[in-house]
């Protein structure tokens, strides 16, 4: 093969990949069922590519007794969370190691399991199997400045997500609510 | 000394002698003297790098002052253009015979591909399991290196490839990420057929540090205690395996000095693997040997004898020379000790580490024979290395509790004295007769 036709090779298979990164992000966010989650912002990183807050959703810890499906979870498991429409934020019903048929369900890796957990209203730690669930949208990109703000909302703000769930699981954030106003939307290209 | 001055000293001889005439002389003298006034090609590569490193930096900067100034759109043509732009103007200074620009270009478009990566997945807000992003850039560098016959880029798509076992292994808490491996087999191949000897360190090194990383994960696998005693075995033997594959490589036109390397890595972690075999502290754990243990034990020791039989088939033709005959019974001995400690009861455990110091010191001696028959001077030094470390163990071992304080660590000086100047005279004169062998080759 010629100097050329390796080039060539080498910037379509490069180009390919980057291509399909944004291809896969553009398709969820223009098929997906849009669903409001939950959300607290807990880590906002000043890194040299600006701002960004890193959200623990609601549906980031699933206590396994109060949802439906499968019990029996280990470390690194992928996993699908089914979704149901609540007033005003969508909640986790069920969640299944396989993707459930003809149900939304948002896909998910297992970050660690445990059967207690810290109950902050009485101060002690209780009996409560559940498991903590990591989407790949937690992280979410902000202007450079902006991202402390998010961090410390003042009195009554609630911060919530407006995610696109497609039917493979995938998710992508569209915009980022405050009291259900849209403060940052995501825009085809 | 220059090779330019080295040529000049010894071309009268060889003219004398018949072997070239006085007029090639003189025309190897022109040409080694214009090679030399264009400054040696590293400096130039050097410099080519640092200018790749630098507009990376920019690039990467620009984006951070004006990221969100800039429409998507913008931003992913920019991210594109010039992924695109560093691998045209590689083919251009290919073309134009500048092969060291071309060679920076190249690693421009690699970093570019891994920085274009994380920026897409900044502006679609992906943060799904982030070291999956440093393989595909890590895969992105080694196919440029591949296809376009370029060494930097193969080592930094290894040294992404290593930054990737690391996340995977420290990160996110795999217990032994084997992927790795697949990964460096895949990358190794084109290294050892492109006799790329850089990028074969940056790949044994690579090995290196995840044979530690899954160490520390599968030696708390719940075998009980006894695992890191299985483990240490299978280690020696598989890192033996390759060294004996490094004596197989010796023998093939060209590849001497990656054999070299193959074996200098081989033995480090061989050696380091038996050293802590001679620990009556790690042998006097009880067996409790999994029958997996023992499969892999045994997949390990055939896949050694396999080996050492093919490099016998090899050499057997030939005048075999004497270290390779007392390495054969060494191996045998090593091969019965370790399956002897698969099921020796934890009362043995004096007398296995007798033999396993007995087979480790033995082992040292037979590996400088060799290095002195493969003119191989970095295993001098490490065999050196592992003698004054072992014998500085065993005084503490045998030592500590027989003798007053006062008097152990007198004793510990002067054997640190006496012993450290006894051991750099004889490293001294080995590494000076295999700088002779060498001359004498020439």
């Amino acid at each position: 093969m010629t100097l050329s036709g390796r080039l060539l090779v080498i910037v379509l298979i490069q180009t390919l990949v980057l291509a399909g990164m944004i291809a896969k992000c553009q398709w969820t966010l223009a098929s997906g069922t849009p669903v409001v989650l939950k959300t607290q912002p807990i880590d906002p990183r000043s890194l040299f590519r600006g701002d960004y807050v890193t959200f623990n959703y609601e549906i980031s810890r699933l206590k396994l007794n109060e949802l439906e499906g499968e019990d029996e979870f280990r470390r690194h498991d992928t996993i699908y969370v089914v979704l149901k429409p609540g007033e005003p934020y969508w909640r986790a019903h069920a969640v299944y190691r396989a993707p459930p048929p003809g149900q939304l369900a948002l896909r998910g890796t297992v970050q660690y399991v445990a059967d207690y957990w810290w109950n902050p209203q009485t101060g002690a730690s209780e009996a409560m199997p559940h498991i903590n669930v990591r989407y790949g949208i937690e992280d979410y990109f902000v202007p450079e400045g902006e991202g402390r703000v998010l961090e410390r909302p003042v009195a009554g703000e609630e911060i919530s997500l407006r995610v696109a769930v497609d039917r493979f699981g995938n998710g992508a954030i569209q915009a980022l609510l405050i009291n259900g106003v849209e403060r940052y939307r995501e825009t085809l290209f | 000394m220059s090779f330019k001055k080295q040529l000049e000293q010894r071309l009268p001889h060889w003219v004398e002698q018949g072997w070239v005439s006085a007029d090639s002389a003189t025309r190897i003298l022109q040409d080694t003297a214009a090679g030399e006034r264009h400054g040696p090609r590293y400096v130039a590569l050097a410099f080519s790098l640092l200018g790749v490193i630098l507009i990376g930096s920019g690039v990467i900067t620009f984006f951070a002052a004006n990221w969100a100034a800039m429409p998507k759109l913008l931003k992913l043509g920019v991210l594109f253009s010039a992924l695109w732009g560093s691998y045209v103007l590689a083919g251009v200074f290919e073309r134009r015979q500048l092969p060291l620009l071309a060679t920076a270009m190249l690693l421009l478009g690699v970093i570019l591909f891994g920085s274009n990566i994380m920026l897409i997945a900044q502006i679609y807000h992906i943060s799904a399991h982030y070291p999956d992003g440093v393989l595909v850039w890590a895969l992105g560098g080694v196919l440029t290196g591949w296809l376009l016959r370029s060494q930097p880029a193969m080592v930094a798509g290894l040294g992404l490839g290593v930054l990737w076992t690391g996340l995977e292994s420290h990160g996110f808490g795999r217990e032994v990420h084997w992927p790795f491996l697949l990964f460096l087999a895949v990358s190794v191949w084109p290294v050892v057929q492109l006799r790329w000897r850089i990028a074969l360190h940056m790949a044994l090194a690579g090995l290196l540090l995840w044979s530690g990383f899954a160490f520390v994960a599968m030696s708390g696998w719940d075998y009980r205690d006894s695992a890191a005693i299985y483990l240490v075995q299978v280690y020696f033997l598989a890192y033996l395996a390759l060294f004996l594959a490094g004596m197989l490589l010796q023998g093939r036109h060209g590849a001497q000095a990656l054999a070299h390397t193959l074996q200098r890595y081989a033995a480090f972690a061989a050696l380091g693997s038996l050293y802590l075999l001679t620990f009556p502290d790690l042998l006097r754990h009880a067996r409790h040997a999994h029958l997996a243990w023992w499969l892999v034990t045994l997949a390990a020791l055939l896949l050694v004898v396999a080996l050492a039989a093919w490099h016998y088939r090899r050499t057997a033709g030939v005048m075999r020379p004497p270290f390779l005959n007392w390495g054969l019974g060494l191996l045998a001995a090593a091969l019965l000790l370790l399956l002897v400690n698969l099921a020796a009861e934890r009362h043995l455990a004096a007398l296995l580490a007798l033999l396993f110091n007995l087979l480790y010191f033995a082992g040292l001696l037979w590996l400088l024979r060799a290095a002195v028959h493969l003119e191989h001077r970095a295993l001098v030094n490490m065999a050196f290395f592992f003698f004054a470390i072992t014998l500085l163990a065993r005084y503490f071992d045998t030592f500590w509790s027989l003798m007053d304080r006062s008097l152990f660590f007198m004793g510990g000086g002067l054997l640190l004295l006496g012993g450290g100047y006894w051991l750099e005279r004889q490293r001294r004169r080995l590494t000076q007769q295999i700088a002779g062998q060498r001359e004498g080759g020439a």
